[in-house]
């Protein structure tokens, strides 16, 4: 495998990377800036790499880490920071960058840092280099939005400015790699020669803000970088006030955000489908291709359903991550998340969230695990947590797969229903999420402490589509890395356990008549036996141990459950279901020895709730854990929320049931 | 006054921050510091919050925010 120069990786393990490094390996080099600076672009360039940027404040969430590329002499070891709104009451991300700057944080110690500063918001940005530069650390400032200062009728002299300041000051700009060389041939200079890094006049700004931004505009005004060509343009000529006329328009605000999230969701939909076709026919004729080639016998079943029907349950939601990510990308570039998280704002708050939990609740319609991780950019304590706690109802893109086949099962032949049906869940998660939300809100935490919004929206720009598609594929292989190994050992797993256990040590003989195989490798093996054990708990439920099988190993992630019943039900039925679709022979299972079916409206829609509610994935358990640092959150959600599951499938069954629904 | 009674789309002088301790400091420390000139460009539906140009920049107040920012 071809390892890639970047690395996102937690902090933990970063910072046990570093002790081990000695002081005479390669520099260490931060960088450092506010929010939607240009970081992360320019992390890319400096690296090769590809990873995490996008023009929404706050999405270096986790620290990334890559080594310089070698045109660019010696290897640095690179370090991108979250971006600091301020240092006043931060965020816990904020708190992080903050502690390494200072140096206070244990093992990551920066020999210098890359300040990056946007051009378009000079003051404010150069009161944050100042900040760091005061630290003691030598300093480099890249001047990033170069390209948009034309728009604001303003030029900036970098060289004057770097007199001004006493530091290098390199304009470049990340996504085409401008000025990345100049750059760090200014960052080799300040670090091979002897200079103090109190003595320059950015270290010498007062703390005190009002007379540190007088003293800053003071000296950029004497520096003569800066220039105004003309008059200071209000916001009704700019190009971003007048799409945010229309895009927070009194009335056309909503429709239009509705309509964007709808148009994303449809293409997830629609768009994806030629392609999971695909996925799922080259799977199949794999499968019968491993089975023609090898001799007949387990291991050409294990290799054809085992392996190849795991990987094909991963694979073939695939193209609809990756449509849903470079949408998402694609916002975020443009600068719309921001408007959108200032649009819901209100109504969030109103339910004791904050306008910046809009951007984790999106991120959860596709996985909660980076929607998780996400939340870090939400100040205050008690609307992060809040936000984690109600991420799992967000109808991730694992339970798609699901839905896709219970609906079909409940709605079998009409397209166009399970559509709408599949619609209305997803729209439910959200209603039920905000609920949710605004019950524990109330009645749970009591009177809130007072947040803050004080949200940056960035400039409008084009996004480069070079930089949307190679973002998109970063975060969706990191992805399938993260979900597909375990998936596929897991169904491999489960395959052995459902055709091996204590009463038959091997499988039976080929030449044995196909029914009473599959009968007895079934009801003898592991998975049938633990299905067994918890057979009292499913029949309020109205379903069977083998449904029970698919329910527990939907614990490693919800998407397993199909790749489960394809497996259980294919061994249950006889030779002739096995060549037929998995519909097929969900439709004609049976409870063991009678003629009443499993999978009836009341049971299907049974199941349906269970999945909407249940958190049914142990990587999520395991995130919330590291984000909220406790056990007792991480529990407490995965006991509630299936719970709630499984208490409100049984009375949806039995209600359904007693009213005459089968 | 306060910036919720300014009108729109005018220049405005930062009087004075007022407000909790910490939110007063982080509002100055994003630039909103007493004597800085700014304008409210936009309020989002609900009329919450609003969009305030300072500093080159854009940010989006809360009402109760901008409540503790009084202009003249």
């Amino acid at each position: 495998m071809k390892t890639s120069p970047v690395q996102t990786i937690s902090p933990e393990v970063l910072t046990r990377a570093e002790g081990q490094e000695t002081r005479s390996g390669p520099l260490t080099v931060c960088l450092a800036g506010v929010p939607n600076a240009g970081k992360t672009a320019l992390m890319n360039a400096l690296t090769g790499g590809s990873f995490h940027t996008a023009n929404y404040p706050g999405v270096t969430v986790t620290l990334s880490r890559g080594r310089s590329r070698p045109e660019f002499g010696p290897a640095l070891n690179l370090v991108d920071l979250p971006g600091v709104h301020s240092t006043v009451a931060p965020s816990p991300e904020e708190e992080l960058a903050c502690r390494v700057i200072e140096g206070r944080h244990q093992l990551i110690k920066p020999d210098a840092l890359i300040v990056v500063v946007d051009a378009t918001q000079l003051e404010r940005h150069l009161k944050f280099a100042a900040y760091a530069a005061s630290q003691g650390k030598r300093i480099v400032i890249a001047l990033t939005m170069m390209d948009l200062l034309a728009r604001s009728n303003v030029s900036i002299n970098s060289g004057k400015l770097s007199d001004a300041l006493g530091v290098p000051v390199i304009p470049v700009d990340g996504r085409t790699s401008w000025g990345v060389e100049e750059l760090m041939t200014a960052l080799a200079r300040v670090t091979s020669q002897p200079v103090d890094p109190f003595d320059n006049a950015l270290a010498r700004l007062p703390e005190e803000p009002v007379a540190a931004y007088a003293e800053l505009r003071e000296m950029l005004g004497r520096s003569g970088a800066f220039r105004r060509n003309g008059s200071l343009m209000l916001a009704r000529d700019s190009f971003t006030a007048r799409v945010d006329r229309v895009v927070l328009h009194k009335y056309l605000g909503f429709p239009i955000f509705f309509l964007l999230l709808g148009g994303l969701f449809a293409s997830i939909f629609w768009a994806a489908q030629p392609f999971m076709n695909l996925i799922d026919w080259s799977f199949k004729e794999a499968g019968q291709i491993v089975l023609a080639i090898l001799p007949a016998g387990v291991v050409a079943r294990f290799l054809a359903e085992g392996i190849l029907g795991g990987v094909g349950a991963v694979a073939i939601f695939f193209p609809q991550i990756v449509i849903l990510f470079f949408l998402m990308t694609l916002l975020e570039d443009s600068g719309y998340l921001s408007r959108g998280a200032a649009l819901v704002d209100r109504p969030l708050s109103y339910l004791g969230l904050h306008g910046r939990s809009f951007v984790p609740m999106l991120s959860g319609y596709a996985c909660a695990i980076p929607a998780v991780l996400a939340a870090r950019t939400i100040p205050s304590k008690r609307e992060r947590l809040l936000t984690i706690w109600i991420i799992p109802l967000m109808s991730c893109s694992a339970r798609l797969p699901v839905y896709a086949l219970l609906l079909a099962a409940l709605l079998p032949g009409s397209a166009g229903r399970a559509g709408l049906a599949l619609a209305s869940i997803y729209v439910a998660s959200l209603l039920i999420g905000a609920l949710t939300a605004g019950l524990i809100s109330r009645f749970i935490l009591g009177k809130r402490s007072a947040s803050m919004l004080a949200m940056e929206m960035p400039l409008y720009r084009k996004p480069l589509i070079k930089t949307t598609l190679r973002m998109t594929w970063t975060r969706s292989s990191a992805y399938l890395k993260k979900a597909g190994m375990p998936i596929v050992v897991i169904s491999s797993c489960l395959w052995l356990l459902s055709n091996f256990g204590f009463g038959s040590r091997q499988p039976q003989p080929e030449h044995q008549p196909a029914p009473v195989i599959a009968q007895s490798e079934l009801d003898s093996s592991f998975a049938a036996q633990l299905g067994q054990q918890i057979e009292p708990l499913l029949h309020p439920m109205g379903v069977d141990w083998r449904v029970g099988v698919g329910l527990i190993s939907a614990f490693a992630a919800r998407e397993v459950f199909v790749s489960t019943m394809a497996i259980v039900f294919h061994i249950a039925g006889d030779e002739g279901t096995r060549q037929e679709g998995l519909l097929e022979s969900m439709r004609a299972a049976t409870f063991t020895g009678t003629s009443q079916h499993v999978f009836t409206t009341s049971s299907v829609i049974g199941l349906l709730v269970f999945f909407f509610f249940s958190l049914q994935c142990l990587s999520t358990v395991a995130v919330v854990k590291s984000e909220t640092n406790s056990w007792r959150m991480a529990g407490l959600q995965l006991l509630f929320y299936t719970g709630l599951g499984y208490i409100l499938s049984v009375a949806v069954v039995q209600g359904l049931r007693l009213s005459g629904v089968s | 006054m306060s910036l919720l009674d300014a009108p729109h789309n005018e220049w405005r002088r930062i009087e004075s921050i007022n407000g909790p301790e910490d939110e007063r400091r982080r509002l100055l420390d994003l630039g909103l510091t007493p004597g800085e000139e700014l304008a409210v460009v936009q309020s989002v539906p609900f009329g919450d919050p609003l969009v305030v140009l300072v500093r080159g920049m854009r940010l989006a107040l809360r009402r109760r925010e901008a409540a503790w920012i009084r202009v003249v």
